[in-house]
């Protein structure tokens, strides 16, 4: 009891620091992923781990998490709308979203909708800053940010019940069940998040955000099995199904509503064998969206896209400072709707990647993939990487690769204006990483340049005047990532800081401006103090001032946003925590995005039980 | 009086005369402007769309100013709102449609000063006239139902929508003539090829079939002129445009003019003297009323300005005012050409103005 007393406890503490948890996953032996390439293949690179504990205390959505626990800038069209990335200076296409192992970006927008994902579903999310690309595939650019769900062997029955509630109706309940045994492991999870979104507008031409409610149901299974000792089957699966009715902006009332229905399958058998491994996956994809232009009428708008995959991963170690990695896959794309029609994507992709440790100090990684399909020429995508732990607390980190992203559905068929030649999007990426540690402080700090290529934007055309996609874009994003991790403890007293800074130029190469919707600077804190069955925690974002397409009103100010929480554990065999939050407690009023202003000071109470 | 006072008198006279018979709608005696804003044209900017960016701006009549964003000038914090469509003038008054908003900000159009909001009512509003203390709005309704568009009847006295006339689907200009309103079924999201004919004496509705997608309308000596594009080339099958000509007293069809091909898509029809001027892509075409087939070359061009074509078109006092978009995302751009009518005036098409206006800049008003 103690141990798995000490395990929530610390748990509870840990605020996702940027290399203090690299290595969580690995030491668990009974555990098994459905991502291992993001361990394995990502120690030249920055990756933020956030464990369930950390996902527990942070609003329901994945936009709330990563604004305040990564470096990602999210824009979110008002509280719960439509959320877009914007990971190192790119656009919301060119942050990839990884679901066990699987790329789920929509195949209709090439984006991942950040407030469509409940990170309650999954055991740990990750952060993986930097171009991933040939292991990752499209998308992933700017970086990747993983949801990962675990299946653990050995006897268990655990259940965990979340409710909370508050300001504006927001309603939250999440239930999870983990059951086990040595042979089998069942995860399950279900979620309902609702709110009436009714806030306030701090600003006095309008009185309060209308048309905003939403609502949003999921569902989450992964089960495991134990052939033998050697061979092992997996499944996942989720489906999600939310509603949002999209508020206006400050001039002007909406009346529309978006539906969205998303599901996603994984099986897979893993076999070893001596130095072999061998992974055979299959998996099934779907996303569909009905756009209501008036959420009274029965009429909508239909958009949606099915994808099948086959992947298979052949593992081998060479010695244990040396392995490869052989991946071949496939994929089919059907994608239709009103304003695509019907049109189908196949893709055959082959990957080799390649880990070798020579010497203590010095690892290096390799991986290159090549995709083939008829739609389009794909560049040769590849990373090398290198990691010298050149001192025992100070590590150098090196890693150069080439990404891309494909076009879209949207890109290519969008009625009469899509182009059907498109190019993906292509970038080069070079960063430069450190990491030191000293005592109980722990610092990194990263150097990066992207350079993209054949970006693909919607512009009028310069002979007929009508809007269409092209390659046409350019950018060069530079920046410099700083985090900083301090954990002190004293007795009883527990405290843990994390805080992080991004400093962030990506300009269009033909204009040389800021790209829109890019702040210079971002930086967010968390404090974390416990103290017996006491814990508080203090939360600090800052966003920089942004520009955006609008000539009149150029840029959307910067703000400060700082969320305070206590909480307190009851029960002695299992934990049952009460816990209060007050979000932007100090009031500030701010737009994330031009005329869409976002809640004043807010509160929220939540009770989750352990049984 | 002495022989040089009659001798400017007299030159006077003349000024006036010649000016009238040109447009009978400016008087060269000017009285005290009624404020700021009198005397130039009001150029409506529709702004980036879910930007609230709408904004007008202001051009005198002598060319000598230019003043942008002039709504935001005279209220302080008030936002005038999003995508700007059509402005219409009621006495003093000036409505603003802003379609994205689904409202109309009325303000002096004189001073800019807004006076109230007209809110209830509309649903996608469009384009507004003006007829006996009315206000006629046409509304798409839902923009994804061809069944739900009408004409808004507002009393202007209270500025609330006492009624509502019911039209078939995407009506979009509307102009009154003899106590008839003519409305123009541009088709919203599918391709329209009918013009409403709305009797204001009892709401009732006909209409006339005309050309696909008609898009612009004008009136002349009872004859109603309109120009129709076809259908564009992201319609299924794409087809050429013209002109129709409509005698407003059996509201028939007199005449049809049509572009052969089928990639012809002439918009933007106004009428001035005996010709009718339209553009097509960047060329600004002429048509002798009294003509019988439609010009194939343009009298000008904009191409030298600009190669995204002609967003807005309006022709006053010799002068031709034409909107460009540019990329729809940086200021757009007024030019002001030479009609070539005037005396001693330029030919056709000489560059005379410049100005860098607000976001897409959508009509013109002419404001006195």
């Amino acid at each position: 009891m103690t141990a798995k007393k000490l395990f929530l406890f610390l748990g509870l503490l840990v605020c996702g620091a940027m290399f203090a948890q690299r290595d969580s996953i690995v030491a668990l032996r009974e555990v098994t992923v459905s991502d291992v390439s993001l361990r394995k293949f990502s120690a030249s690179q920055s990756v933020a781990i956030l464990n369930d504990s950390v996902i527990a205390k942070n609003a329901a959505s994945l936009t709330a998490l990563l604004s305040y626990n990564s470096l990602i800038y999210f824009k979110e069209n008002g509280l719960g709308m439509v959320s877009s990335p914007a990971f190192r200076g790119t656009t919301a296409q060119q942050t990839a979203v990884i679901w066990n192992g699987l790329n789920i970006n929509s195949q209709l927008n090439g984006q991942t909708d950040f407030n469509t994902v409940t990170t309650a579903n999954y055991d740990h999310i990750s952060v993986r800053a930097g171009g991933g690309s040939a292991i990752y595939g499209s998308s992933a650019i700017g970086g990747s940010v993983h949801l990962g769900n675990d299946l653990r062997f050995g006897n268990r029955f655990d259940n965990v019940l979340d409710l909370n509630y508050g300001s504006f109706s927001t309603l939250g309940i999440h239930y999870k069940l983990k059951a086990s045994t040595k042979k089998v492991s069942l995860q399950m999870g279900i979620s309902r998040n609702s709110s009436d979104n009714d806030y306030a507008f701090l600003d006095t031409r309008a009185k309060h955000n209308q048309n905003g409610q939403y609502y949003n149901t999921s569902f989450n299974v992964a089960f495991g099995y134990k052939l033998s000792d050697k061979h092992f089957l997996k499944a996942h699966s989720e489906l999600f199904e939310g509603e949002r009715h999209f508020s206006g902006t400050v001039a002007s009332k909406s009346k529309n509503k978006y539906q969205d229905l998303n599901s996603r399958n994984l099986i897979e058998w893993d076999a070893l064998m001596g130095k072999w491994t061998s992974k055979l996956k299959a998996a099934f994809l779907s996303e569909r969206y009905k756009y209501f232009e008036n959420a009274q009428s029965p009429l909508f708008e239909l958009g949606q896209a099915e994808t099948i995959i086959g992947k298979y991963d052949l593992g081998y170690v060479f010695d244990p400072k040396m392995s490869a990695n052989l991946v071949l896959d496939y994929s089919r794309t059907k994608g239709f709707g009103k304003q695509i029609g019907e049109n189908e994507r196949s893709i055959g992709g082959a990957s080799l990647l390649f880990k070798h440790q020579p010497l203590r100090w010095l690892g290096f990684e390799a991986s290159v993939k090549k995709e083939i399909t008829d739609n389009y020429q794909s560049p040769l995508l590849f990373a090398l990487g290198t990691q010298l732990d050149l001192f025992k607390n100070y590590s150098v980190l090196l890693n150069v690769s080439r990404n891309f992203r494909i076009p879209t559905f949207n890109d290519l068929y969008w009625q009469k204006l899509g182009n059907a030649y498109l190019d993906p999007e292509s970038s080069w990426q070079a960063e430069l990483g450190q990491r030191l540690k000293w005592r109980n402080v722990s610092v990194s700090a990263t150097l990066y340049h992207i350079h993209i290529t054949n970006m693909i934007a919607w512009s009028p055309d310069e002979n007929t005047g009508n809007w269409t996609p092209s390659n046409l874009a350019e950018v060069r994003s530079s920046g410099a990532e700083i985090a900083l991790h301090y954990h002190f403890s004293y007795g009883r007293h527990h405290l843990d800081w994390n805080s992080s800074y991004a400093y962030t130029v990506s300009k269009d190469a033909v204009s040389h401006e800021q790209l829109d919707y890019v702040p210079v600077n971002k930086s967010n804190t968390n404090v974390a103090y416990a103290y017996r069955k006491f814990t508080a925690h203090y939360q600090y974002l800052f966003n920089g001032q942004v520009f955006t397409p609008s000539q009149k009103y150029p840029t959307v100010a910067s703000y400060q946003v700082s969320n305070f929480g206590v909480s307190y554990h009851f029960g002695k065999v299992n934990v049952y925590r009460l816990g209060l939050l007050a979000s932007n407690f100090l009031n500030e009023n701010y737009q994330s995005t031009l005329q869409r202003p976002m809640p004043g000071r807010n509160y929220s109470i939540r009770i989750t039980l352990n049984f | 009086m002495n022989c040089s006072k009659l001798f400017f008198a007299l030159l006077g006279i003349t000024f006036l005369s010649q000016s009238c018979s040109d447009d009978d709608d400016i008087s060269p005696i000017r009285y005290t402007p009624l404020g700021k804003y009198d005397s130039g044209v009001l150029v409506l900017n529709q702004g980036g769309f879910g930007h609230d960016d709408a904004s007008l701006s202001y051009i005198s009549f002598d060319f000598t100013k230019l003043e942008n964003d002039i709504f935001s000038l005279a209220n302080e914090d008030v936002i005038l709102g999003d995508t700007a469509q059509d402005v219409a003038f009621y006495g003093s008054l000036g409505y603003v449609i802003l379609n994205g908003s689904n409202k109309i900000e009325v303000v002096n159009r004189y001073t800019m000063k807004r006076v109230g909001t007209i809110e209830t009512g509309l649903s996608n509003p469009r384009y507004m006239t003006v007829y006996n203390g009315k206000g006629y709005v046409t509304n798409w309704g839902d923009a994804g139902n061809a069944n739900d568009d009408y004409v808004a009847v507002i009393n202007l006295a209270t500025s609330s929508v006492t009624a509502s006339i019911a039209v078939v689907e995407g009506p979009e200009k509307i102009l009154e003539h003899n106590g008839k309103l003519y409305v123009a079924h541009l088709g919203g999201y599918g391709f329209g090829n009918k013009i409403s004919v709305i009797k204001t004496a009892d709401s009732s509705v006909s209409t006339i079939t005309v050309g696909d997608v008609p898009n612009a309308m004008a009136v002349k000596d009872n004859f109603l002129w309109v120009s129709y594009g076809g259908k564009p080339f992201f319609a299924p099958v794409e087809s050429s445009g013209g002109l129709v000509k409509i005698n407003t007293t059996t509201d028939a069809v007199v005449r049809a003019y049509n572009y052969a091909g089928d990639t012809t898509h002439p918009a933007n029809l106004v009428l001035d003297g005996n010709a009718a001027y339209y553009t097509i892509g960047s060329g600004i075409y002429k048509f002798a009323l009294d003509a019988v087939t439609l010009p194939s070359t343009p009298v000008f061009t904009t191409t030298e300005q600009g190669d995204y074509g002609v967003y807005s078109f309006a022709i006053k006092q010799n002068h031709i005012y034409l909107g460009d978009a540019g990329n729809y995302e940086d200021p757009g751009k007024v030019y002001i050409y030479s009609l070539g009518t005037g005396i001693g005036q330029a030919p056709i098409g000489t560059l005379e103005q410049t100005y860098s206006v607000g976001v897409i800049p959508a009509g013109f008003y002419f404001n006195f």
